[in-house]
């Protein structure tokens, strides 16, 4: 056990001197600041020292050799974060197993992937990349920053951001594990009873290796070591509050039922995800003090969403939840600004509540309000400029800062921003995917792997 | 001595075949007539002994496999057979840091049936052998052997095929009587790749790193009850048996590397965070893009084999025919010109990579894993245009990845005590006519003999 | 702020409405007759914006449009002051009506067997019950191509209006048969297949395309010698002939740049009287030549990704802009069917990224009422056409503009959907987290 603490100092310590963050100066001169948590600043400045906002005013003075972007006009907002989504890494089903607690997609972190600069050409600035939801209790998902242009994948991550996990309800685990390899759960009565039993056996690894950390530091002990089990110690620090559970769900009978669950298990930090029928148990998700992470719009693209009501993040919201809409999709994740003003159609949610959806409440979802979602002094310097009011159906980012560097301007935007090229690829390959049928983005892997098996077979 | 001799006493011929059949590779003439002799002395010949130390016009003695004296004007000793290499160069055997030479797949690879409960899959089809011993799969007949000879390989750093834990790996000679007898030193490292299962646990690169974190620490604590156990076994459990566990057990003990296959720099990154992490010995193989990884590569300790594989070469479409003005080009003639100078920019990174390892101080050789033998000299010949000088390429083929494996008391430069693993071509070897003529692998005389691409036989004009 | 009043005002006032019809019936039903649209700010779409404008709607065609207009006895009056009134909005490319569940195979209906089916009719199979209608029409999204899709020729799509109870009460004028040309690249980053296997399989599709069409001038040639005695029941050339003679339009989906070159070169080789180009996707690399073809555009959908990893990030969006500014007539599509409510979306980002509001507007009234040849009932606010428009209060393209009145061929349609009727009763859940 010392050693591998150990090890992850080395990491740390490696961390520091390997993946190294890139921090800027820069002020932002006299836009229309959208502060989302201290209302709207007209002709404001923000100043931006070491990649943090030190200044938040009036025609703030700075030294020479600053960088300014003149704002004027402009629309000023908090970077934007997508609290659900799949891209920067390489590999996100381990669609073998119901419960892969133990794999962690920041093992498969990707800073080349185009997507992230993407993204940043649509204001987001820090996403959750995702385990997919083949699996009750999937992996552990990863923070990261787009800091779109690094060449060590270690530089993605917002270190020191919560530890987070996906679950998985309904109709994709029982789908690849009961209807396809005929293996608990096939049902969402399977589904409860798989989580709990994982989460049991993590309760008791926790009691056993508790013992024998005790036992071991006394005089003279001989003992055998309980059996290392990398998936039973994440459950365990699940159950210990170390980890949020991010739960992929769209009934609310399945809601209801992890509520049930978690409070069993004495789990506090829950999320649910999707959630496309969270508004029917909004009064339970608000008591738990669970929130909500859902679709602006997006419905019946399965019978478990089939009803859905646009109005989900208004209820949400109004029942007290707290509630970001995401992507799960590298298209939509590039306007997320417009999925957002959505709420305002459905539900006439106020404009600081709609920004929120995708500012400060994300935040809260991975635990990192206190670093990101609002511009406020003392918070990372992580914005995103906009030429018109970005609840506007018009608007279009144009500046993407991240930690104090731009990341995105798009009056010098490049043609071609791959970092690496493939030196094998034919130069007019088209890879038109219809954005349409990949809706379920979350069962990626998952579902390549099994066509290839019934292909195969 | 008569040249004549020499093809009286040849143990073996092998024909390589160039140009446009580099795949097809002719039969091996086993011929049963032992050499009348084990001493040769090569005469004439200019000897490279060791990167930037030369010899011209010298003789090289080697006895019972080993060498036993270098320079000009030696006395050839009677018993000797002599050959005759004049205006030839002469080098130390070359070394490959990683290969599949002379490895048989698996007799019964693993089934493909679907697997029941796919989370926990027989450790043969989740890839999870690493109790495998090389040895065990080797092959004397393997024609991958003769054809890495035929480029004066003569030891290779060989891995069992499988998947992310195929087994131990062995350093071999790619010569020898027996399969057993080709093997220098077994079981050298924990050869290891971030390779997934198919279908199985684990499926993706996500299972793959954290069941190596999971298998190594688990092997540590079971290594250290079995310490517990073994200092006195009165009321204590007795350890299970475990091969899997116990294969990491040298490597904890840092008594053995973990050799990790690393083509992309995207693997480099992974392996080495699991190293960083974990703290084991590891050797970096098969290495293709590493050039944005050297700082940190340098910083773990990893030792280097970088790949002799490259992407094919692109000739930039100059648009001959259509010499278009510049204002008369379309939208689509500027694009297509600069996604090719993208894609060139970047085919010269790959040729430039290990010069910029050389830049950067790091020391390195050289692996074939996947590279085609047709392809390899000619990838040298495009590294050293890249930047790389000829000592420097030679030093990578030789003395450093002996140094690298800890075998430059035997192996590496042309040196009497050293084992007489050599290779003459009929010029300098990276000359783009150079042709080998012949390798000594152990003191066994291989004579490589050419045909063009008709087929027919190179005559050899004999002196 | 004032809009935050405006919109708070509405939404009072939409559950007002609900309040009412909850009162009067479960289900609340559609209203024919004679209406007033008064004192709103007429957006015609092909005659100008007209301030304190009304429109007269009688038996399902507007009478009238302007200001002073003399209004019928029996007119129900509404008043509009404050309240823009648009032509309903035309969706060029959907699947709308041909699925329900998207993921269950058994609620879809745009994808029959078979590699040339021509004679596959869209219309058939259109649901008019289905749920996601409604959620469609009351965003003010009136008429939408419902098109199959599949092979090489799946089948012949329809333009629908989204109100009636069976296929014919929606239908919209236009039927045309859907031709997928070709692909010449991979179909994606799934797509395996060699270089050489991309090569067969194209050139097989190429080779099946014109073996069709050959087959088809032969049909049409002995039908023609014969007046249609000599030649047997033979549906995929029936339905072909049609295109064939120049009745029936042919809508080719064509996206990479080569494809479309390689579309436009077989349409003017086999001399195709009236043709559609659909996707376009990487129409900006070629728009001089589709320009020079003189072929109008179904652009869509406007939100996705660039084809290629190199392109610009916002070359989707940008793309109808590109056309346009080639002199290109583009219509847009969602190729959507559940939330073909987000048309307006789509149209406001090719608007900001290069189409202008102006042009964006036209591309999903106008424009594709004449590319379907249904400009005489459809895409603009004047006299004699069908009184298919809505009524909202400010700019449909932005989210926060609420539609408050939707007519379809004169019918009155109610603002409700399920997921209006979802937010009624969950919005304050009884019984709340007790059930005392």
């Amino acid at each position: 056990m010392k050693r591998i603490i150990g090890g992850l100092l080395l990491l740390l310590l490696s961390h520091l001197a390997l993946g190294q963050v890139e921090r800027g100066n820069i002020l932002i001169r006299g836009g229309t600041v959208l502060t989302v948590t201290n209302g709207t600043l007209e002709g404001t400045d923000i100043l931006v020292k070491d990649g943090k906002i030190t200044q938040i005013g009036k025609n703030l003075t700075i030294q020479a050799g600053i960088k300014v972007i003149e704002a004027d006009g402009m629309y000023v907002m908090p970077g934007i974060i997508d609290a659900h989504s799949h891209i920067g890494i390489d590999a996100l089903n381990e669609a073998t197993n119901p419960v892969t607690a133990e794999v962690f997609t920041g093992d498969a972190l990707n800073p080349f992937q185009i997507g992230l600069y993407r993204a940043l050409g649509g204001g987001v600035t820090t996403i959750h990349a995702m385990h997919g939801s083949a699996n009750a209790i999937g992996g552990q998902c990863e923070t990261i920053k787009l800091r779109y242009g690094v060449k060590d994948p270690e530089a993605l991550r917002m270190a020191g951001a919560p530890r987070t996990i996906k679950f998985a309800l309904g109709e994709n685990p029982t789908r690849i594990h009961g209807s396809w390899n005929s293996i608990v759960p096939r049902t969402r009565m399977g589904v409860e009873f798989v989580i709990r039993e994982a989460l049991s056996k993590g309760k008791e690894y926790n009691e056993e290796w508790g013992v024998y950390n005790k036992l071991k530091n006394q005089k003279g002990f001989r003992g055998k070591a309980p059996e290392y089990s990398a998936r039973l110690e994440t459950l365990g620090d699940i159950l210990n509050g170390n980890i949020i559970i991010h739960c992929h769900s769209y009934r609310a009978d399945e809601i209801y039922m992890l509520l049930k669950v978690c409070q069993d298990f004495g789990i506090k930090k829950l999320v649910f995800q999707h959630v496309n029928e969270g508004f029917k148990v909004a009064p339970e998700l608000a008591n738990f003090g669970a929130m909500a992470s859902v679709f602006a719009d997006r419905w019946a693209y399965k019978f478990e969403v089939y009803y859905s009501t646009a109005y989900n993040a208004a209820i949400l919201t109004k029942n007290g939840v707290t509630t970001s809409i995401n992507s799960d999709d590298p298209e939509l994740m590039r306007h997320l600004y417009h999925e957002a003003a959505k709420a305002e159609k459905y539900g006439a949610l106020s404009d600081d509540e709609a920004l929120a959806l995708i500012t400060l409440n994300p935040a809260k979802q991975l635990g990192i309000e206190s670093r990101v979602g609002s511009i406020e002094v003392g918070k990372e310097a992580d914005i995103a400029i906009f030429n018109g009011h970005p609840l506007s159906s018009y608007a279009i980012p144009m500046i993407t800062i991240v930690d104090g560097i731009i990341r995105f301007d798009r009056d010098k935007d490049p043609d071609d921003v791959r970092i690496y090229v493939d030196p094998n690829q034919e130069l007019d390959v088209s890879f038109k995917e219809s954005g349409y049928d990949n809706v379920d983005n979350c069962m990626k892997d998952a579902l390549q792997s099994f066509a290839d098996f019934f292909e195969t077979n | 001595m008569k040249n004549a001799c020499i093809n009286y006493v040849l143990k073996t011929v092998v024909f390589v075949l160039l140009g446009i059949f580099p795949g097809s590779l002719p039969a091996q003439i086993e011929r049963t007539l032992n050499p009348v002799s084990g001493t040769y002395a090569i005469t004439h010949v200019n000897i490279v002994q060791a990167p930037g130390r030369r010899v011209d016009r010298g003789t090289v003695v080697i006895k019972n496999g080993l060498i036993v004296a270098v320079g000009n004007d030696l006395k050839i000793p009677q018993d000797a057979i002599e050959v005759k290499a004049d205006s030839m160069f002469l080098y130390a055997g070359f070394i490959d840091g990683l290969s599949h030479a002379g490895v048989m797949k698996a007799k019964d690879s693993p089934s493909k049936e679907r697997i029941k409960d796919p989370g926990n899959p027989p450790a043969d089809r989740a890839g999870i052998m690493p109790q495998n011993d090389v040895r065990d799969f080797l092959n004397i007949g393997e024609k991958s052997i003769e054809s890495f000879r035929a480029l004066g390989f003569t030891t290779a750093h060989v891995v069992p095929y499988g998947g992310m834990l195929p087994g131990s790996s062995a350093i071999i000679s790619t010569g020898g009587k027996s399969a057993d007898g080709m093997v220098m030193l077994p079981q050298y490292a924990l050869y290891s790749e971030l390779a997934i299962a198919d279908r199985v646990y684990p499926s993706t690169v996500i299972g793959v790193m954290a069941k190596w974190r999971e298998l190594y620490k688990q092997a540590s604590l079971a290594k250290s009850y079995e310490s517990i156990y073994a200092s006195n076994r009165s009321g204590l459990v007795r350890p299970a048996e475990d091969r899997i566990l116990a294969a990491f057990y040298p490597v904890i003990d840092k008594r053995m590397p973990v050799l990790f296959k690393a083509e992309k720099v995207l693997d480099l990154h992974r392996v080495l965070a699991l190293q960083s992490e974990l703290g084991f010995p590891l050797i970096l193989g098969e290495v293709k893009e590493g050039w944005d990884v050297i700082t940190k590569i340098k910083s773990s300790g990893a030792k280097v084999f970088l790949s002799l594989d490259l992407p094919e070469e692109r000739k930039l479409e100059t648009g001959s025919e259509k010499q278009k003005e510049e204002n008369n080009k379309t939208a689509e003639d500027i694009e297509k010109t600069a996604l090719q100078k993208r894609r060139s920019d970047f085919i010269a990174l790959y040729e430039g990579q290990a010069y910029s390892f050389q830049s950067a101080g790091i020391p390195f050789g050289f692996s074939t894993l996947s590279a085609k033998p047709a392809d390899i000299v000619s990838n040298i010949r495009r590294m050293i245009k890249a930047g790389l000088t000829d000592d420097q390429a030679l030093a990578a083929l030789t003395v450093v990845p002996a140094k690298i494996l800890g075998l430059s008391d035997r192996l590496g430069t042309v040196d009497d005590g050293k084992i007489a693993n050599l290779v003459i071509s009929d010029k300098a070897y990276f000359n783009k006519d150079a042709k080998v003529r012949y390798v000594f692998v152990e003191g066994v005389l291989y004579e490589i003999e050419h045909r063009q691409d008709d087929g027919t036989r190179e005559v050899r004009k004999s002196e | 702020m004032a809009k935050r009043i405006q919109s708070t005002i509405i939404i009072i006032t939409v559950l007002l409405c609900a309040f009412v019809f909850a009162l009067e019936a479960q289900n609340p039903k559609g209203k024919y007759g004679t209406f007033v649209l008064k004192n709103g700010t007429v957006q015609t779409v092909t005659r100008g914006v007209i301030q304190n404008g009304s429109v007269v709607i009688v038996n399902g065609k507007i009478t009238a449009v302007g200001t002073n207009l003399s209004i019928p006895a029996e007119a129900e009056e509404i008043d509009c002051t404050g309240q823009w009134i648009f032509p309903g909005m035309i969706d060029s490319g959907t699947r709308l009506g041909l699925t329900e569940v998207r993921s269950d195979s058994r609620t879809t209906d745009f994808n029959e067997i078979g590699d040339i089916i021509p004679q596959m009719k869209a219309l058939t199979a259109i649901n008019p019950n289905s749920v996601l209608i409604p959620v469609t029409r009351i965003n003010g999204v009136t008429t939408v191509l419902a098109a199959p899709e599949g092979d090489l020729i799946p089948g012949t799509a329809a333009l629908i209006n989204l109100y009636g109870y069976t296929p014919d009460q929606m239908f919209g004028g236009f039927e045309g048969l859907v031709l997928n040309f070709p692909k010449a690249g991979r179909e994606g980053l799934a797509d395996r297949r060699s270089e050489e296997d991309v090569k067969k399989a194209y050139d097989k599709a190429i080779a099946r395309l014109n073996e069709v069409w050959d087959m088809a001038v032969q049909y049409h040639l002995l039908d023609s010698a014969t007046k249609s005695k000599g030649v047997k029941y033979y549906p995929e050339m029936q339905a072909m002939m049609a295109v064939l003679r120049g009745e029936r339009s042919v809508m080719v989906e064509a996206n990479a740049a080569k494809d479309i070159q390689a579309a436009l070169q077989w349409i003017s080789a086999r001399k195709v009287k009236k043709v559609i180009l659909t996707g376009v996707s990487e129409g900006w690399r070629v728009a001089a030549e589709i320009k020079k073809a003189g072929i109008p555009v179904i652009v869509g959908p406007v939100l996705s990704l660039p084809d290629r990893e190199y392109d610009r990030y916002d070359r989707a969006y940008s793309n109808p802009g590109l056309l346009k500014k080639a002199g290109v007539k583009v219509a847009l599509r969602t190729k959507h069917a559940e939330n073909v409510r987000n048309l307006p979306y789509h149209a406001a980002f090719a608007a900001a990224y290069g189409l202008g509001k102006e042009e964006a507007l036209r591309s999903v009234t106008i424009v594709p009422a004449e590319i379907f040849g249904v400009a005489d009932r459809l895409g603009s606010i004047e006299v004699g056409k069908n009184a298919t428009l809505f009524v909202c209060d400010g700019d449909p393209f932005e989210t926060r503009t609420a539609i408050n009145l939707v007519f379809i061929d004169g019918w009155n349609v109610p603002m409700v959907s399920r997921q209006t009727q979802l937010y009624e009763e969950f919005l304050n859940r009884e019984p709340g987290l007790s059930k005392k």
